[in-house]
């Protein structure tokens, strides 16, 4: 073992050591209290029903269409807003300078032509959520208004104890 | 030594000014915050004077299959100043809408750059500042269904400046499951190739590794012709392909024969990958590469093969890449393997609002003396650096490199210096 080999292995080791002790407290990952963040599509989107990990699918333009005629139309509230952090801390597990830096990347690779697009308010939100055929967008369950559909994530819908997004 | 010392506290003071400039004060995010609590608190006062006016069956929350319709809302029922106030409020409901709604063709143009400097102990080579490469990014909808992606690169040469068209490719997508384009694209062997393309500050480190290097030729970084693509339906295995057919390498073996294959042979390429729902962050995958390669009116068969592991996720990254690469000359049936594959780890510490990212990355290539279409790439090399993000869309990076070429050439170490950028 030549000196070399020993100084990138003293490095190796020292970079296992860092990641053994901060891998687990991602703070995109620790619970918090509030309440339910409800995931609402265009009354004519035909689902109804979606796990966690196939919603995260569709944020992360993994699933670009519902059906070969209805291409999803992602809508995610400014940052600050609640709905937001929500999201991004459940669902994507990354901070507000990862989630821009994921879709710059998304739409170099050619995976996507455009961001989610961003709505400042519920009202917008509510608006282009029942005026958007594809439309799928997440807000206070307390928020939510006749004329949208509720999708349950993981079986549940908002106040239901096991329901994932608060 | 001196002087690299004094650049890099000088670039160090820049990249700490700029950051302070550039970075959010905490107040201005709680006014922001207020102002949002506001218009929710303003939104849901007008709902419930909405509500006041004209009682209706109260829906708060709907399962799924029982979605209320419009006609049940309280407007319809309410006397003529109440419906001129509702179709008011539908007509402006409806051009807000139209606003949002998108607009054929919408063209996004993005650039990414970045400017280096380098010193090594290598003899004859030069310290020094470069500007890297300018890259322009298109994406244009063009219909509901139809896309364009084009990549343009301005690079620096001695004596001016080259542009080249790096990706030119028009997109069919019949749904996730089947898109389909034609076009000059980034050649889906393995990760890195098409994960990061030309923009630097897409990457962690400040180069790409040897083996996908731009202007390389280990495997075919470019291809021309076209490509089918989707996810395939496997549940939580999450897989995807790649199928593609083009001119492959041309005569000049680092390009992908932009205006004519050199001979009759068409390359095809075959990538599949998964990224397993329960790992989210996790991504494996496997290519094949085929192609006949024609040079100097000798021919090659080539057979690419190539795997991957990566985990995407900052705390930690980690990406591995391997591929062999096998020539066997038509004339003399000689076959030669050459294998490359690098590995990288970093992690973006908790500290320093995550600005901060150290990483390593190791890297071998190995092309044997026999070998006939490469000249010999072998590479024993190592890099450890560190990113600091000083904004969310700009990073200074800062590597020490310790590499070996040849049995005969000596050890070379260096310092290398970068700011990237997307603008």
């Amino acid at each position: 073992m030549n000196a070399t080999t020993k100084r990138v292995a003293a490095v190796l080791l020292s970079l296992i050591l860092l990641f053994v002790t901060f891998g687990g407290r991602s703070s995109a990952q620790s619970v918090r209290g509030g309440p339910d963040i409800a995931v609402v599509v265009h009354p004519d989107t035909p689902v109804s029903d979606l796990t966690l990990s196939e919603v995260r699918q569709v944020l992360l333009g993994e699933r670009q269409y519902w059906s070969s005629k209805l291409p999803v139309v992602l809508l995610i509230r400014a940052p600050v807003a609640r709905e937001r952090d929500v999201v991004l801390r459940v669902i994507y597990q990354m901070t507000e300078a990862q989630f821009k830096q994921y879709w710059v990347a998304k739409i170099f690779r050619a995976e996507a032509a455009s961001p989610p697009k961003i709505v400042y308010s519920n009202d917008m939100q509510y608006e282009f959520v029942s005026g958007i055929p594809g439309a799928i967008a997440f807000m206070d369950a307390r928020n939510v208004r006749p004329g949208l559909k509720i999708l349950r994530v993981d079986g549940h819908l908002p106040g239901d104890k096991a329901y994932p997004l608060h | 030594m001196v002087r690299i010392g004094s650049i890099f506290a000088v670039l160090l003071l820049a990249a700490g000014v700029a950051r302070a400039q550039g970075s959010s004060p905490t107040d201005q995010a709680e006014q922001v915050r207020l102002l949002l609590e506001r218009v929710q608190l303003l939104e849901r006062r007008v709902t419930e004077l909405e509500a006041r006016q004209a009682p209706a069956p109260a829906t708060a929350l709907s399962a799924a299959n029982q979605v209320p319709t419009p006609s049940q809302t309280p407007q319809q029922q309410t006397a003529p100043a109440g419906t001129l106030a509702h179709e008011h409020e539908v007509q402006e409901q409806a051009a807000t809408v139209q606003q949002m709604e998108q607009h054929y063709p919408s063209l996004q143009i993005r650039g990414f750059g970045d400017v280096d400097f380098s010193a090594t102990d290598q003899k004859g080579t030069t310290s020094g500042f470069n500007l890297g490469q300018l890259d322009l990014h298109l994406a244009s909808a063009l219909s509901r269904k139809v896309t364009y992606f084009g990549e343009m690169t301005f690079n620096a040469q001695p004596n001016g400046y080259t542009v080249e068209v790096e990706r030119n490719i028009i997109r069919y997508d019949y749904n996730d499951y089947f898109k389909i384009s034609f076009g000059r694209y980034h050649t889906p062997i393995g990760y890195w190739n098409t994960a990061f393309h030309h923009g630097a500050w897409l990457q962690t480190t400040i180069s790409r590794p040897d083996m996908v290097r731009i202007g390389g030729t280990f495997i075919p970084v470019h291809f021309v012709g076209f490509l089918a693509e989707g996810n395939i339906p496997s549940g939580g295995a999450g897989l995807s392909y790649n199928v593609g057919v083009g001119n492959g390498r041309g005569s000049l073996i680092f390009r992908p024969g932009d205006a004519g294959d050199n001979n009759n042979n068409r390359a095809w390429v075959a990538n599949i990958y998964s990224r397993p729902r329960r790992f989210y962050g996790l991504q494996m995958g496997a290519s094949v590469y085929r192609d006949k390669i024609t040079l100097v009116g000798r021919d090659f068969r080539e057979w690419i093969t190539a795997a991957h592991l990566v985990w995407t996720k900052e705390t930690p990254e980690f990406l591995a890449e391997f591929a062999n690469v096998n020539h066997r000359a038509v004339l003399t049936d000689l076959s030669t393997n050459s294998q490359a594959f690098y590995v990288q780890l970093g992690y973006r510490l908790p500290w320093f609002e995550r600005t901060v990212k150290p990483y390593y990355r190791f890297e071998y290539t190995h092309t044997p003396l026999s070998e006939q279409v490469f000249t010999n790439q072998d590479l024993v090399g190592s890099i450890l650096g560190v990113r600091y993000d000083i904004s969310n869309y700009a990073a200074f990076k800062i590597e020490y490199r310790n590499s070996k070429r040849g049995v005969a050439d000596p050890r070379v170490n260096g310092l290398f210096l970068q700011t990237a950028f997307t603008f």
